[in-house]
């Protein structure tokens, strides 16, 4: 069973095709994590299939739907996006901006009900954010700031989450706690995650599906054990990689790597290396 | 963790109490404004007559100064600074560009250029421009919105508050250019109205204009509040919005057409009074925060009560002349608002 599939997508800003005729799928409850190089068009994919943009081609099938067949709202009870680096407006309290997640479940002035509070309460103490519900978020470190945010995201109640690049500018441990996190999330309440990450390792360590993405084409997908491999890494990267198992975590990590020479990068020619 | 709930339970209940006191505060002053103002002018009333001629006693010339001249004047002076303030807070919420006022989307300029093509052709003096001028400002306005609206609008993006906002700065260029160019043709007298028509003199002071303003606020103030969380929810950007379930490029149009048409209303009847769309938000968001609820309506009183406040010093400051209420508002903002930035910037 799958939450997400496309066909045949292709998308493009004006005229510059970035995505073309991408067959993808997500598999439900488990978590899937994107990686390919600058500007190979991740983030726009994923917009794409929050509906944030409108592909010039293909359908975005969600749980079966065509998403253009669902209204926004309805996408939005079943789907949550969080985008790269997401700025709260200045003097907005943790607990006031994860409320907002239950937006897509409000009606007219928006009053929180019952069911509201608890879930708030469910998606503040589950991200360990508790005691900064009257704090302002400006004045949060980085990694309780993007836990503010997976809280909004929670408090969404989607069973589906879409992170653009969530642990980008986040010190390593601050990385480990949010990818825990989510990880915790996946195993205990059976969200299915959706990452663009661009941590090789991190991407290899906590995902159970990876999708290799290069000029707008899937290279590969699958386990880690088949998409971590110097064939496929030279590839999409084009990298010399040396990929070992991981003596602690039994994953597939890479330990060195050389850029690979007298090579044009094909990805510049194609895409003209725009970063998007 | 009881403990935590517990303390963060109290602290919302503060929050909740302090935003009350605030709001409560401002409608105190916005009544105090109102008092003053009433009992300022060129013919002095003691309050003791001013509240017996209100309820109804009184002879026939304070009457007439009080019905026909003062009453009105306040009422269009409040309702001018509802108008511009909560216009400048929607513009400011959706661009999510604290430096943003309703002069951006070109309001000021469309208004001043109509105002300036009017009394080219017609004369400062012409009787009917009591009843025209404010139509022709909102149709000029309006022309001028929906330029900027469609020059900024990209295929696939739709607008792009950043867009939106570099467009209207280079239409009002354009049109002030303009406006510059024709008001080197006029004569003395028009002039002088032009003149004082772009320093924000609220002349528009008898009950017509009390009563083409009042419907836009009556019907868009509550649209607006009905739409405060929508506010909030475009406030976080576009793609978080679109993720929360919001019809962005829709919402957007909606609440931009019902900031311009609050704004150009209020133009229509004031002159042009910028400063009060900009200030009036800023104040407000620091007193009470980002949250639309209670931000909208504290905006709101914030602009009222400076308009008022600005439009009764205008009255007294040089007597018998009066200066323009928006040269008013301006002094008396502008030292308060740079006061705050510093303090902003520790």
């Amino acid at each position: 069973m799958n939450s997400i599939n496309t066909e045949n997508l292709s998308i493009a800003y004006e005229e510059k095709l970035i995505v073309k005729g991408l067959d993808m799928c997500i598999p439900k409850g488990k978590i899937t994590t994107i990686i390919g190089p600058n500007g190979c068009g991740k983030s726009t994919l994923l917009k794409a299939v929050g509906r944030i943009l409108k592909p010039k081609d293909g359908i975005v099938y969600l749980n079966g739907e065509d998403i253009h067949n669902l209204t926004t709202k309805e996408i939005a009870q079943k789907m949550a996006i969080l985008p790269q680096s997401p700025q709260a407006p200045s003097g907005l309290t943790v607990g006031e901006l994860v409320a907002y997640g239950r937006f897509p479940h409000q009606k007219g002035f928006g009053k929180l009900k019952e069911e509201d509070k608890e879930i708030i309460q469910w998606a503040l103490e589950v991200t360990k954010i508790l005691e900064f519900e009257t704090t302002i978020v400006d004045n949060l470190s980085g990694g309780q700031r993007q836990r503010v945010w997976i809280a909004m995201a929670l408090a969404q109640g989607t069973d589906l989450i879409l992170l653009d690049e969530p642990t980008t500018y986040l010190d390593l441990s601050y990385q480990l706690e949010v990818l825990e996190l989510l990880y915790n999330l996946n195993k205990k309440q059976n969200k299915t995650i959706v990452m663009v990450l661009h941590d090789l390792n991190l991407a290899s360590r906590f995902a159970d599906h990876m999708v290799a993405i290069r000029c707008g084409e899937i290279i590969s997908h699958g386990d880690p054990e088949k998409v971590m491999t110097p064939e496929i890494l030279k590839e999409v990267f084009n990298i010399d990689a040396h990929i070992v198992r991981d003596p602690r975590k039994g994953c597939l990590t890479c330990i060195s790597y050389d850029l690979i020479k007298n090579k044009n990068n094909m990805c510049a020619k194609i895409c003209g290396g725009m970063n998007i | 963790m009881e403990n935590i709930k517990q303390k963060n339970e109290a602290h919302k209940n503060k929050v909740a109490k302090r935003n009350i006191t605030i709001l409560i505060t401002c409608l105190i002053l916005l009544i105090l404004s109102f008092v003053i103002s009433m009992n300022t002018g060129y013919t002095k009333l003691s309050p003791n007559d001013t509240l017996k001629t209100l309820f109804g006693g009184g002879s026939h010339k304070e009457k007439l100064i009080l019905f026909k001249f003062r009453l009105p004047r306040i009422v269009v002076s409040i309702l001018v600074g509802i108008g511009l303030s909560l216009s400048g807070c929607i513009i400011q919420g959706i661009s999510r560009n604290p430096l943003a006022d309703p002069g951006l989307l070109g309001i000021n300029a469309g208004a001043g250029l109509m105002v300036i093509l009017y009394v080219m052709f017609f004369g400062a003096k012409s009787f009917l421009s009591v009843f025209t001028l404010p139509f022709l400002a909102l149709i000029g306005a309006g022309i001028t919105a929906i330029l900027i609206y469609i020059l900024s609008y990209k295929k696939g993006e739709g607008v792009a508050p950043l867009r939106l906002i570099l467009t209207g700065i280079a239409i009002q260029a354009g049109i002030s250019a303009l406006t510059t160019l024709l008001v080197i043709k006029l004569d003395d007298t028009q002039f002088d109205f032009v003149a004082n028509w772009q320093a924000g003199s609220i002349w528009a002071s008898n009950w017509n204009f009390v009563m083409t303003l009042l419907p836009w606020i009556l019907i868009l103030v509550p649209y607006i509040m009905m739409k405060s969380r929508v506010l909030d929810i475009l406030n976080l950007g576009d793609e978080l919005a679109y993720s929360l379930g919001t019809e962005v490029e829709r919402e957007r149009q909606l609440l931009l057409g019902a900031a311009v048409a609050l704004a150009a209303s209020s133009v229509s009847v004031s002159g042009s009074i910028g400063f009060v769309g900009l200030i009036a938000p800023h104040l407000a968001r620091r007193l009470v925060g980002p949250k639309h609820r209670i931000l909208l309506p504290t905006c709101a009183l914030i602009g009222a009560v400076l308009v008022s406040i600005s439009d009764t010093i205008a009255k007294i400051i040089v007597q018998p002349l009066e200066i323009p209420t928006g040269i008013v508002v301006a002094i008396v903002g502008a030292p308060y608002f740079l006061y705050l930035l510093s303090r902003n910037t520790q």
